[in-house]
């Protein structure tokens, strides 16, 4: 067939802001050859709130409920990190039993992150009814969290020292009934797509990323496990007394969309197995270091961050002495991660393009800020 | 937010807390900008004004170990401090000499994942930005962090061909502090549309600034607060 | 050989749908028939703001001590108050909530020292103009009143 019957030209199309594959409002610049794409470039910045800006102009308890608007399906996780950050400027820690319903919700938040980024992955490649399913269970964690503080997503759980509530009557019976729930029902999920052919031909060796491209491209988290680096900050650098836990850290050597998969739905199994062993730790005790009223941490900087459910979550405060911070830096996981978006679809088909987006687990929140 | 009617008398939301960006640095470091400092008591909510006592610095501890030996007589004089604060160590570095160094604790000490490039503000100083780069080695287990001061309108050297991650972050720090970076590849804004004028995270872009042009060009309203 | 079988009786498509089937009786289905069946509200949510009234005396129990209005991060609280001539006591006059810029943190609450101000169970906050989202205090006190659902 001569060359000019069709042009053979590269083909730019836009997939986003408004598609319901790219989870929000991210834009992808696609430069196709056919089917075949050549090129993508990301377009962000969609939903830039200026979180860093806001964070300067708060005192430092103020900041606090904006960090949950953030990541918003893993709003525990950013108070959590937060809290952790200015506690080592302030040079205080969480007393022991905050530091237990503190790891307790995190993982709950970990799971309930995890079936949300389940059921809308499955709903991209395909699978419907998987995000019914992973909602219902969620709804569990989200009533959770109602009862303990008031509020479902953006929950505001943590204080900077420790917790501002106390348990409920029955947190710990509700916390273990949810585990002897969702332990089958995570079963239930692999027995509709782990085997599943079409599920299957359309995530095995799509968006593969090496465990070095990873270390190049700073990809964390479930994405970096599944590439083979037995690496997690609970493990590496332990806060809030995860060294104390028992758990194990699943790694898969494929480092493709399945194994991610894979990877993600064990580390439910892997937090469920902390739960139970964070319930039965709960002791009476209080629940709130000695923190001054007006928090003014000394002219300093620190660095904390901690393993949220999509990878390294930093934050980078400077104090200036004074009640607000001077710079508050937030390294987002999903930002940093889907920086590799173009190295794991060049070359790959359109299609992948959405089964790869759903695999990187994004939430554009976090990456705009 | 201008065109929802609030009742008489309330406050838009950053009045208050606006004045900040130039009271901290007074107070903080008193020995620049001394024009500014008596407006820094009235923008605190805390009443009590800066004390007479010797100003309050960081209280830091040097860096002691064999890595920064190494670096020491690696790179001499380009090197101006080791420090530790609450346990995390860091090192000042002229920034020329910040992306040699992260090549070199990338292939000799195994400090191959960089976590965050980042900048803070100063315009107080006569070189206002602090470039941040967090560095952090899997073999070692080990976190630090390589900050450069940085003037107004000098171009550093991009790390794009040591770790690809600097791309985007470094696409951020030009965006939010105009840093622009030199042999980055694609040196434009990220989170901010391309055509905007300003950088919002510096410390004299007030929490209320914006493109006003931009804002009514694209947006067809009169201002965006 | 076993693969061979299963991939052509399609083994792995109908263990899913089996799941999919046993998911279908009635006694697993969990949809709430919102707003015909009302919700359950957990004790501590944090919904529509309300200004506590002694029940005895019917009088505030704000102290008009402004701490609400200074730990709010989005600065929507605006507390007039007057002092009394006779006692020297501050009294509350006027009292704004501006829920349309609320994100209910519970900020305002937690300084509260008399718990006069208190985020509620009430969630039915939606009306039909930007005025309608800032609450006076009677409305505070008196709480919200949503249009209820009628069939």
């Amino acid at each position: 067939m001569p060359e000019t019957f069709l042009d053979s030209t590269e083909l730019v199309l836009n997939m986003g802001p408004q598609h319901p594959s790219t989870h929000g409002v991210l834009r992808v610049i696609l430069k196709l050859d056919g089917e075949k794409v050549m090129g993508t470039e990301c377009v962000i910045g969609y939903l830039h709130r200026g979180v860093e800006k806001i964070g300067e102009n708060r005192t430092y308890a103020m900041f606090n409920p904006y960090v949950d608007r953030m990541d918003y399906v893993a709003a525990v996780s950013n108070g959590l990190g937060y809290c952790l950050a200015v506690e080592q400027l302030l040079k205080v820690e969480a007393p022991p039993r905050a530091q237990v319903v503190r790891v307790i919700l995190t993982e709950l938040n970990r799971i309930a992150s995890h079936l949300l980024w389940l059921g809308t992955h499955a709903l991209d490649v395909g699978a419907l009814t998987p995000l019914f399913y992973c909602m219902r269970e969620r709804e569990d964690v989200m009533n959770i969290y109602e009862k303990y503080c008031g509020a479902r997503l953006t929950t505001h759980a943590f204080r900077i020292g420790g917790l501002i509530y106390e348990t409920y009557q029955g947190f710990e019976q509700e916390c273990l009934e949810f585990c002897d729930k969702l332990l089958p029902r995570i079963d239930e999920y692999e027995e509709l797509l782990t085997a599943n052919r079409i599920w299957q031909k359309r995530l095995v060796n799509v968006g593969v990323l090496t465990a070095e491209e990873c270390k190049d491209y700073g990809v964390t988290g479930p994405m970096l496990r599944a590439a083979g680096v037995k690496w997690d900050l609970r493990k590496a650098q332990p806060y809030s007394g995860y060294e104390t836990y028992d758990f194990d850290l699943p790694t898969r050597t494929n480092a493709d969309s399945f194994d991610r998969y894979i990877v993600r739905l064990e580390e439910m199994r892997q937090s469920v197995r902390i739960i139970r062993q964070g319930v039965g730790r709960l002791e009476v005790g209080p629940v709130m270091a000695k923190v001054p009223k007006v928090i003014k941490p000394p002219i300093g900087e620190a660095y904390v961050s901690i393993e949220a459910p999509k990878g390294e979550l930093g934050y980078y405060i400077v104090s200036d002495g004074s009640t607000q911070p001077y710079r508050v830096r937030v390294r987002p996981p999903s930002f940093v991660n889907l920086q590799s978006l173009d190295k794991m679809c060049r070359g790959g088909l359109v299609a992948d393009v959405v089964a790869i987006i759903g695999t990187i687990d994004i939430v554009l929140g976090e990456v705009d800020r | 937010m201008a065109d929802d009617p609030k009742p008489e008398g309330t406050p838009t939301p950053e009045s208050a807390p606006a004045p900040k960006p130039e009271a901290p640095p007074a107070e903080a470091k008193p020995e620049a900008a001394p024009a500014e400092k008596p407006a820094a008591p009235a923008a605190k909510p805390a009443p009590k004004p800066a004390a007479p006592k010797p100003p309050p610095v960081m209280e830091t501890e040097p860096w002691e170990g064999e890595l920064p030996d190494a670096l020491k007589a690696e790179f001499g004089e380009q090197i101006t401090g080791f420090l530790t604060y609450v346990g995390q160590s860091f090192l000042t570095a002229q920034v020329g000499a910040a992306v040699p160094i992260i090549q070199y604790l990338k292939h000799e000490w195994g400090f191959d994942y960089l976590v965050d490039v980042t900048a803070t503000d100063d315009p107080a100083k006569p070189e206002r930005f602090e470039l941040v780069y967090i560095l952090y080695s899997f073999s070692r287990n080990e976190r630090i962090r390589v900050k450069a001061r940085v003037k107004e309108g000098d171009k550093p050297p991009s790390a794009v061909p040591v770790h690809t991650t600097a791309d985007w972050l470094e696409r951020e720090v030009f965006d939010m502090f105009g840093i622009e970076f030199e042999g980055h590849p694609n040196m434009k804004r990220i989170l901010m549309p391309d055509e905007w004028q300003g950088h919002p995270l510096r410390k004299d872009y007030s929490i209320l600034g914006m493109d006003q042009k931009w804002v009514q060009d694209n947006l067809g309203i009169e201002s965006g607060q | 050989m076993r693969d061979f079988l299963r991939k052509v009786f399609l083994a792995d498509l109908f263990e899913g749908l089996w799941v999919t089937l046993r998911a279908q009786h009635p006694k697993n289905i969990v949809t709430e028939q919102y707003p015909a069946a009302r919700p359950k509200v957990a004790e501590r949510y944090r919904g529509a703001p309300r200004l506590n009234i002694n029940p005895e005396n019917g009088e505030t129990l704000c102290i008009a001590c402004d701490l609400c209005a200074l730990a709010c991060p989005e600065n929507l609280i605006v507390v007039g108050w007057e002092r009394n001539p006779e006692t020297k006591r501050k009294e509350l006059t006027t009292f704004t909530y501006d829920t349309s810029r609320c994100m209910f943190c519970g900020l305002c609450e937690d300084a509260c020292p008399v718990d006069a101000l208190e985020l509620t169970q009430d969630f039915e906050l939606a009306s039909y103009s930007r005025e309608g989202q800032i609450f006076d205090r009677q409305m505070l006190e008196e709480g919200i009143h949503p249009t209820p659902y009628k069939h």
